[in-house]
């Protein structure tokens, strides 16, 4: 028998008893439907948490600490190692760089040194959190800016830099303690205004202590530099928008020109930032790194995390879901069995004609494909349909720019093996039937009612 | 009279019994005998005389609880389900009484059943089916369903059915049997003029009688046993064919 007239036939069967066939049918496209859903919420879940992961930071990138939090062994309580003195002081230096740089996979280490200092323009002043970063590196790391562009490497005597997100605007006048902002709340200083940096508070307050009308005055003061921003830090999907972004060259040249005022080793950096050459390698090397000694995080152990947690919905999710499909597939066999007890006369019949027993279970298995396949692409619509209308009217998102933690999600993967789980669930239901139909006796075919 | 090499059928010893709750139904009692390829035939018996169940055991429907029946030199009892049905596909064409047409599907699609089953492609079966329909004269009525055809129609395309698959015997039970005798005397020349011009060997049941004028041979049945074996020279349309007529005496 071909496969076309096992298709045209077995089709023709199911189709003679129409509404028996739309009602089983109904049946499965219900318990596709109601997986499918169940599924894309779990899977919407999971998304939200992958992308608010992904805005912090690049999946491919592992954070170096100088602190570690270590496990006990029965993986429950934490037990949080220091790295600032003490016998397991970690140290992040140029050692560590190289050390890390060594292990198969990474692509760029980047060491970051974290400095303190304030930008002065005028009477106006604004703390500055600044992170010192390889220029040359940094391209690789994506830091992502709401304006301007990355600092040059340093030279002569102004030195550039990024501000952070909110700098602009946390200017304040040393005295009136007003910030630099208009009645709208936007700042009034610019990329273009003048600004200096200095480490010694006293050329700030100085003015308003002593009365004098003039900066610098003092021999023993520190100095004032030439600041020059050329861009601010993106607000949005950044870790860092605090902190404001200088080559850590001159970084490290400004804290040695003033231990005085604020000190900072300059051997040690306070992160190093490490890039690896795909997403898959990221788990591995993170765990290379701290069995060298080190802490070690990266948005995809987060991630992990976070999915691990979430697995335990996703199945209960799952199994709400699958409990409709049992009772469509237990519709499926009892349709089967049914057509089977109205058709024993006619299975007999083709029997004695001379058709073979794996052709007979074959047309009932492909009755029951059938089913699975229609009831699958029809409850997969139906999905389609139930997901735009719970995201569009039980979960619409909120004006964050994030979107409601609910959310139905169905990706292709979803759609495609909800079809197909259907199927296999129909033939599974129908395996049963298609074996007692296959071994009907013809006689019943000769006897006579 | 018959030689060896000629014989189609070795019916030897050959009884059934059922069991039903505690009592035993001997419905055959030890039946032997013979037929030669091309030869047209008929069981004649009482209702109960155990016709149908030697014509389900010589189509390898039914198992005997012991004997042998060796068609086309194979032993059928000794066969498995999947042998059978192959068996079946090979050699065998089957009659009804209750024709047992497919009342969803037209008498062509009907007839060309045999041939889905054999793996036949489409353009080929219709035109095989169509030409089974046209030597029963019902070209006619080719997209008829059987609600829209009398008895006596629904068993000639019952008969094309069983013919068009080409196989060496036709087996019918009681092809008659629901039908008024006009229409039974039709049918039984149509049945035994086409067996005989296609040389097919044919096996039918019927409790009448009379039948016995149509076929070569016609074995009696009496509680499971033969009674009489009855020759017929002289069968109605056996001028038809000299040359068979010739090859068994
Ligand atoms: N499946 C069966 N179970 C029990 N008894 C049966 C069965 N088939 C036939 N018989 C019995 O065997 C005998 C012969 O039946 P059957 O061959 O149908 O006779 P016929 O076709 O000559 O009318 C009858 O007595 C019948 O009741
Ligand atoms: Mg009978």
């Amino acid at each position: 028998m071909s496969i076309i007239d096992t298709l045209t036939i077995a089709f023709r069967n199911l189709w003679r008893r129409k509404l028996r066939a739309v009602l089983t049918v109904l049946g499965m496209a219900i318990g596709t439907a109601a997986i499918v859903v169940m599924m894309s919420l779990g899977i919407g879940i999971n998304e939200y948490f992958r992308e608010s992961i992904e805005r912090t930071g690049s999946m491919t990138t592992i954070t170096v600490t100088n602190y570690r939090t270590n496990y006990s062994s029965d993986g429950m309580a934490e037990v949080y190692v220091s790295g600032l003195g003490g016998n397991d002081e970690i140290v992040l230096d140029n050692k560590a760089v190289e050390s890390i740089e060594k292990i198969g996979g990474v692509v760029a280490v980047m060491p970051l040194m974290e400095y303190w200092g304030q930008a002065v323009n005028g009477q106006y002043y604004a703390h500055l959190n600044i992170m010192g970063v390889d220029i040359d590196k940094a391209e690789l790391f994506e830091f992502s800016l709401a304006e301007g562009r990355m600092p040059s490497k340093h030279a002569g005597s102004a030195y550039e830099i990024v501000f952070g997100s909110w700098t602009l605007r946390e200017f304040t006048h040393k005295r009136t303690y007003r910030q630099a902002v208009d009645a709208m709340g936007n700042p009034k200083l610019t990329l273009d205004s003048r600004f200096q940096l200095t480490f010694d508070y006293s050329n700030i307050l100085s003015y308003d202590d002593m009365g004098m009308g003039q900066d610098g005055a003092t021999v023993s003061k520190g100095k004032l530099y030439k600041l020059r921003p050329v861009g601010v830090m993106s607000e949005e999907s950044n870790n860092y928008a605090w902190y404001s972004l200088m080559d850590i060259e001159a970084v490290k040249k400004l804290a040695k020109e003033n231990k005085a005022y604020n000190e900072l080793d300059t051997s040690r950096y306070s992160q190093i930032w490490v890039k690896c050459a795909d997403t898959g390698q990221v788990l591995d090397i993170q765990n290379q790194i701290m069995a060298l000694g080190y802490g070690a995080t990266s948005a995809q152990d987060t991630l992990n995390m976070v999915t691990e947690q979430f697995a335990s919905l996703q199945l209960l999710l799952g199994a709400i879901g699958s409990v409709s499909l049992l009772i469509a597939a237990i519709g499926i066999m009892n349709t089967m069995m049914m057509s089977i007890y109205e058709r024993t006369k006619e299975i007999g019949i083709i029997k004695v004609l001379g058709c073979r027993m794996g052709n007979i279970a074959g047309q009932f298995l492909t009755e029951a494909a059938y089913i699975g396949l229609f009831g699958g692409s029809v409850g997969l619509a139906v999905s389609y349909g139930l997901s735009a209308l719970l995201n569009m009217f039980v979960f619409a998102g909120d004006d964050m720019g994030i979107g409601s933690v609910m959310r139905s999600v169905i990706p292709m993967y979803l759609s495609a093996g909800a079809v197909g789980f259907s199927i296999v669930v129909a033939l599974l239901s129908g395996m049963y039937p298609a074996l007692r139909a296959m071994r009907l006796s013809a006689l019943t075919a000769i006897r006579n009612e | 009279m018959e030689q060896n090499n000629d014989i189609l059928m070795d019916i030897r010893d050959v009884k059934k019994t059922y069991h039903v709750g505690d009592v035993n139904i001997y419905a055959l009692c030890g039946v032997t005998f013979r037929l030669v390829a091309g030869e047209v035939c008929c069981i004649i018996g009482r209702s109960g005389s155990g016709k149908s169940t030697l014509l389900n055991m010589l189509a390898g429907l039914e198992n005997p609880t012991s004997g042998q029946i060796i068609i086309a030199h194979r032993h059928l009892e000794r066969m498995t389900q999947s042998e059978l049905i192959l068996f079946r596909q090979k050699n065998v064409g089957f009659i009804f009484q209750s024709f047992n047409l497919m009342p969803y599907y037209t008498a062509l699609e009907n007839v060309a059943l045999p041939l889905v089953f054999r793996g036949a492609p489409r353009a080929r079966r219709n035109k095989i089916a169509r030409d089974m329909l046209d030597a029963v004269g019902l070209s006619s009525h080719l997209q008829h369903k059987p609600m829209q055809m009398s008895g006596g129609q629904q068993q000639r395309v019952a008969i094309a059915r069983a013919l068009v698959s080409d196989p060496g015997i036709i087996f019918a039970d009681e092809p008659t049997g629901n039908l008024d005798s006009k229409t039974s005397d039709e049918v039984m020349h149509l049945i035994t003029h086409i067996a005989r011009e296609r040389r097919k060997t044919l096996v039918m049941v019927t409790h009448d009688p009379n039948m016995r004028q149509f076929t070569d041979k016609a074995i009696t049945l009496l509680d499971g046993k033969i009674i009489d074996i009855h020759i017929n020279e002289n069968a109605i349309g056996k001028e038809f064919d000299g040359k068979q007529a010739s090859a068994l005496h």
